[in-house]
């Protein structure tokens, strides 16, 4: 049970940062699972409001832990607020939110913005 | 008579605005230990600006002081953090012993998740294998401050039924000096979204458990968030308290044999220097229930 639960906490991760959270949640519910948590699965996959604003809230605490921990990040918004935030929505995609304050989000966008040659 | 605490948030605006309701009218303060943190050049989690603050209000008025987090992630499978935990319990353990945290309690739910800073908290499922990864969590934060808890969140999906919770808790709450924090407008919230009755949510909790109560406002997402264009109210302490968190204050103050504070929040970024009267009053009818 630990090994499906550990396996149930990616899968939330996974839906709640996918760019269509519902789509990824109701996928997740076909896999294999305990009946309780093939349950609980189903169960959210139906409150799509729900699902849809939790991810946009990790998404938008993302963006602040970003613009308070990079400069260069504050900067670009400040000069190009919707070209930063189409880079942003590819950042998000590409690189999994691992860490957990402005200094360490700072750190993920700038190794991200060099292999992207961005945000100069 | 059960005391009234307000929320220190450690921003200049909010304490310049408030300061005479913080000297004068506070019982306690109530602090997010995490906020008071950065990282140091080599990592380690130290004290910043605020923290120095916050002690210095401390030696000040003598007032007692609670811990309420939102990171430690109570939903976390010790596997997934262990470096973490063990630099966040450190942290902690340094700052009770310069706070006296009366208690320390932390949102339900899960921040972190599969390794990924999801930074809100998400609901877990209610599972008897959940509860005990919660009450584990709890366990390694009692080692650090002997009373600690957590408080129902505010979630806008759930794994389940919104009135199964109160079931889920009380699987969780099965040792001495683990506590519930009461979060009305976080009932009232979920009541809205989930479209139930607050007090019968209320009316499933062991009451026993309750060591705080939270009150504060909150405000609606905006229609454009959302494909099907549809609103949610959201836990965003920016406003005044709603009559119904009022009227559920005064219904679950007399039923709290343990209950040892009540703490209006209110989050910074929201308060102008007009707001002090209408959050004096809110403070001053929290005493008034408290007391009866």
């Amino acid at each position: 049970m630990s090994d499906a639960l550990r396996r149930f906490d990616r899968a939330v991760a996974d839906a709640l940062t996918a760019a269509d959270p519902v789509t990824a949640l109701r996928e997740a519910a076909t896999g294999d699972w305990p009946p309780e948590l093939r349950d609980a699965l189903a169960a959210a996959a139906e409150q799509e409001d729900g699902v849809r604003l939790t991810a946009l809230l990790v998404v938008k605490l993302r963006f602040e832990r970003l613009v308070q921990g990079s400069r260069r990040a504050g900067e670009w918004f400040d000069r190009d607020a919707k070209d930063f935030t189409e880079a942003f929505r590819r950042y998000h995609a590409a690189v999994p939110p691992t860490a957990t304050e402005p200094r360490g989000e700072a750190e993920l966008f700038e190794r991200w913005c060099g292999t992207q040659g961005a945000g100069d | 008579m059960v005391p009234v605490g307000l929320t220190l948030q450690p921003e200049e605006a909010y304490l310049d605005a408030l300061a005479p309701l913080l000297d004068e009218d506070a019982d306690y303060y109530e602090v997010a230990p995490e906020t008071l943190w950065r990282r140091d050049a080599a990592g380690a989690l130290v004290p910043n600006g605020f923290h120095k603050l916050f002690l210095e209000r401390r030696e000040r008025t003598g007032r007692p002081f609670v811990a309420h987090g939102v990171g430690l992630s109570l939903g976390t499978s010790d596997d997934d953090d262990p470096a973490r935990l063990l630099a966040w319990l450190n942290r902690i353990r340094d700052d009770h012993r310069r706070f006296e945290f009366a208690w320390y309690t932390d949102h339900l739910g899960a921040t972190t998740l599969d390794g990924r800073a999801l930074t809100l908290p998400v609901p877990l499922p209610m599972t008897p294998q959940m509860a005990a990864r919660v009450r584990t969590r709890l366990t390694h934060l009692q080692t650090v401050v002997p009373d600690v808890g957590f408080e129902n969140a505010v979630f806008y999906f759930l794994f389940g039924r919104p009135l199964d919770e109160p079931a889920f808790f009380r699987a969780i709450l099965t040792e001495p000096r683990m506590h519930l924090l009461l979060d009305l407008h976080n009932v009232y919230t979920m009541g809205r979204n989930f479209d139930f009755d607050p007090n019968d949510y209320v009316d499933r909790l062991d009451l026993s458990r309750v060591i705080e109560i939270h009150i504060s406002g909150g405000s609606d997402s905006e229609p454009a968030w959302l494909p099907s264009r549809s609103t949610m109210r959201l836990d965003s302490h920016d406003g005044p308290v709603p009559e119904p968190v009022w009227a559920l204050l005064e219904r679950v103050v007399p039923r709290c044999p343990g209950l040892r504070g009540v703490t209006l929040e209110r989050m910074e970024g929201t308060v102008e220097a007009g707001d002090t009267a209408l959050l004096r009053e809110e403070v001053r009818r929290a005493k008034r229930i408290a007391a009866a």
